[in-house]
């Protein structure tokens, strides 16, 4: 109860970039477009999530929670 | 003649020898890359497409968007961590924390931003850069 005179900070928005590569651990119900969405702001991006993780990914349309995907930097 | 020169060139022989033997062979230089480490952290209300802060400074108003510029050195895999704070005398408030994890190739520049729809609360804040759960240090700015 120490806080309960503190402002609300529930609604803070946040984010980050890098101009190196990230990593990002898929979760349930991902895709490489919903990923490129959140990540890049646009969905069509997925093909560079795709080509930068071809090692992992040999079809665009299953990858699995738990994978650690590289994230280029655009 | 015949076997002096015979004794002078064997002597040479043996004198080059000698040398050769004497030098050390050069020890091997690790080159291992240098592990990540945060050089800077710099804040701001934007950043440039290198994701570094166009105009540092400490103070913003309720409805910036800031952002919290961090560059780092060397190579390899990273977890940055920025977790954002306000504080009121001795009381403190978590505003958010965020994580990422680079595989950095040499310099880099990783951004963290927050901003907050219904605009910042005026008075003290902080955000204190952990780099793999260590901290690297604090960086206040106010918001007024």
């Amino acid at each position: 109860m120490a806080n309960e005179d503190m402002p609300d900070f529930s609604n803070v928005k946040s984010g980050a970039s890098s101009t190196a590569t990230r990593i990002y651990e898929v979760v349930s119900g991902d895709s490489l477009s919903k990923i490129a969405k959140r990540e890049y702001g646009d969905a069509n991006k997925w093909k560079q999530i795709f080509e930068a993780n071809r090692d992992l990914i040999k079809d665009p349309n299953k990858i699995f929670p738990g994978q650690k995907l590289k994230i280029p930097a655009l | 003649m015949n076997k002096a020169l015979y004794g002078i060139g064997t002597a040479l022989l043996l004198a080059l020898a000698l040398v050769a033997c004497s030098k050390k062979e050069a020890a091997p230089v690790a080159t291992q890359p240098a592990a990540v480490a945060v050089t800077g952290v710099t804040l701001g209300k934007a950043i440039g497409a290198d994701k570094r802060v166009t105009a540092p400074t400490d103070s913003f108003a309720p409805h910036d968007t800031i952002y919290a510029a961090v560059e780092t050195q060397g190579s390899g895999s990273a977890t940055l961590k920025a977790k954002w704070t306000y504080h009121r005398g001795d009381k403190v408030a978590v505003v958010n924390e965020n994580s990422q994890t680079v595989v950095a190739t040499g310099p880099a520049v990783t951004e963290f931003h927050v901003s907050k729809p219904d605009g910042w609360p005026t008075g003290d804040y902080q955000v204190e850069v952990y780099l793999n759960d260590a901290s690297t240090g604090v960086h206040k700015f106010v918001v007024k």
